[in-house]
């Protein structure tokens, strides 16, 4: 336990002390604050569609997922690479704590600074309140789904981390899962079969994530988001242990 | 306490470490030498638990590393030997970090790092950043991290290696306080460090320890009698047969003419000093003696006898250095200097 807090703390205070957090920051900032004046221009076009703009904003759009996208593999690619590239796992790995710990103080870091990244989005929130009304729910079922698919993200980047010592490899491996868990969902349309199509819907992030920004919390699809984050994490542990092999 | 029971590291192929074996005692210190890539490293990563052994055994004080690797690994305080710490933080949250990892509670950790920030010269630095600092505060930095928990065993991977002769001079002397209060197993391919260092030597070399024992039972086992370097002023004509004669010498060869003075390398018959016998033989024969320095090689001549054994051509059965030998050669000039303090001593 001692070890996983340790961890946690200083990787919480690395991200924090790293340019890249605030690149990753301000760009999260910028591409959210468009996207958001997009979905407000477009509902309050008199001739267009009616709609809630901060559902809309939660995940209806395209956006969400190019952002989220690009965003994981940024913040978690460093992890575990960068410390076998420098060799501080050397300590790490000598001192008395276990890979599990190490790999879940890592995670816990990087999704803390993930859940930093959505905060401001609040304010989005707190402009429609002011102009209009908001309906709380799907507000606070949205940042469920938002931490659900994160948990698996990150949990995705931290694995992939674990595989590379060379940063730019961990991050394209880590866009490379993400596509994959992506277009799973996606290929529900394509295929005819029942089965293949309920598997296949089953596993649809996008549906997901629309079903987060109405308001429906399912257990199922936070029971799915726990066991991937669960499996990415378990994958991880074993790589940093395998690496002892080699 | 160590113990290291028939330890092979494989990779692939490759055998790096070939079944070692043996012990450090409680309060020894002990050095792993061996010219580079000899497998040092990968057997002190075996030690501390980074790898696992292909086969073998390694205990700290009974505890096996990989059985129970939470209570042995925290008897062992490690220095590795690229000092690898996180540059964007500073010397004492690290010693925080480092200090927790080891599983202190905060209430011994802050007088641990005092201590620990104390002994190895830090105060100057320990709100600097890691990045910022040259490389010898890194290393000490990465001491003082190996000592925080205060570890029964201290294990330093080549501790003065990229290192400037000032910061070497104070990283030694670092180690040599420790070495009062901790069991220490050094790694280094630089030889007076472990000259000046080391109670206990084991040379290694292609994974495989080659020779053990103090550097004096080495010195003596391998480099048998004890030289005489002795200069005359002039041309030194019939000198060698004349020294040659006398009591205590087994032979003498001419070692070089030039700057107005003639040398010669006297071998010494075992346990025989001869000097004051040349000097009286200089007086004698009125030769004006320049020097006269005895050199009973250093383990430095040990190391190089038994590490090139397989590229010298036959002379490591000898008993003097082969000069044909360029790395013997030079390697003694360095025990030549080595040894002058002891003929201050003396």
């Amino acid at each position: 336990m001692n070890g996983l807090l340790a961890t946690f703390e200083r990787e919480l205070r690395a991200y924090f002390f790293s340019p890249l957090a605030y690149a990753v920051l301000t760009f999260f900032l910028l591409v959210n604050g468009f996207v958001f004046w997009l979905i407000v221009r477009f509902l309050s076009d008199p001739r267009g569609q009616a709609g809630a703009p901060v559902e809309m904003f939660f995940g209806q759009t395209v956006f969400f997922w190019l952002v989220l996208l690009f965003i994981a593999p940024a913040i978690t690619m460093r992890l575990l690479s960068e410390e076998r590239r420098s060799g501080t796992i050397e300590v790490l790995m000598t001192s008395p704590v276990s890979e599990g710990q190490v790999v879940v103080g890592k995670f816990l870091a990087a999704l803390t600074f993930y859940v930093f990244l959505w905060l401001p989005t609040l304010i989005y929130v707190g402009l429609i309140q002011h102009y209009s009304t908001v309906d709380w729910g799907p507000v606070a079922s949205s940042f469920l789904g938002i931490l659900g698919i994160g948990s698996v993200f990150v949990a995705a980047g931290v694995f992939a981390s674990s595989v590379s010592r060379n940063q730019v490899v961990a991050a394209s491996l880590a866009f490379a899962i993400l596509i994959l868990l992506f277009s799973f969902g996606l290929l529900e349309n394509a295929v005819n079969t029942q089965w293949l199509k309920q598997g296949f819907a089953y596993l649809d992030l996008w549906s997901h994530m629309d079903d987060f920004s109405k308001g429906i919390v399912n257990t199922r699809r936070l029971v799915y988001c726990a066991s991937l984050t669960v499996f990415f994490l378990f994958l991880s542990a074993r790589a940093l242990e395998a690496n002892k092999w080699r | 306490m160590i113990e290291v029971q028939n330890v092979s590291r494989r990779y692939g192929d490759f055998t790096a470490v070939d079944g070692i074996s043996f012990d450090v005692n409680e309060g020894e210190i002990v050095g792993i030498l061996g010219p580079n890539g000899a497998g040092k490293t990968t057997s002190i990563r075996m030690i501390t638990g980074f790898l696992p052994p292909s086969s073998g055994r390694v205990t700290v004080y009974g505890k096996d590393l990989f059985a129970e690797p939470g209570a042995a690994r925290r008897d062992i305080g490690y220095l590795p030997e690229n000092v690898a710490i996180y540059p964007e933080m500073r010397v004492r949250e690290y010693l925080e970090y480092r200090a927790r990892l080891e599983g202190m509670k905060s209430s011994e950790a802050k007088p641990a790092i005092a201590e620990a920030i104390d002994r190895c010269l830090l105060s100057e630095v320990k709100d600097q950043i890691v990045g910022t600092l040259s490389k010898g505060y890194r290393q000490r930095v990465g001491l003082a991290a190996a000592i925080v928990h205060k570890p029964r065993v201290l294990v330093l991977d080549e501790p003065t290696v990229g290192l400037d002769p000032k910061q070497i001079i104070a990283i030694r002397e670092l180690i040599r306080e420790l070495g009062r209060n901790h069991t220490l197993l050094l790694s280094t391919h630089i030889l007076p460090e472990v000259e000046l260092l080391c109670r206990r030597v084991l040379i290694i070399d292609k994974g495989r320890i080659i020779a053990q024992g103090t550097p004096e039972d080495l010195r003596e086992r391998w480099l048998g009698n004890a030289l005489l370097r002795v200069a005359l002023k002039g041309d030194g004509v019939g000198a060698a047969e004349s020294l040659a004669t006398l009591p205590g010498v087994a032979s003498v060869q001419e070692a070089g003419l030039g700057h107005g003075e003639a040398r010669f390398t006297v071998e010494c018959e075992r346990g025989a000093d001869p000097r004051e016998a040349v000097f009286r033989a200089a007086i004698a024969n009125g030769w004006v003696l320049l020097g006269l320095r005895q050199d009973s090689g250093s383990l430095e001549d040990v190391f190089v006898r038994l590490t090139t054994q397989d590229n010298a051509h036959g002379d490591a059965v000898g008993g003097a250095v082969s000069p044909s030998d360029a790395a013997a050669a030079d390697s003694h000039d360095a025990a030549a200097a080595a040894s002058s303090d002891t003929e201050v001593v003396q």
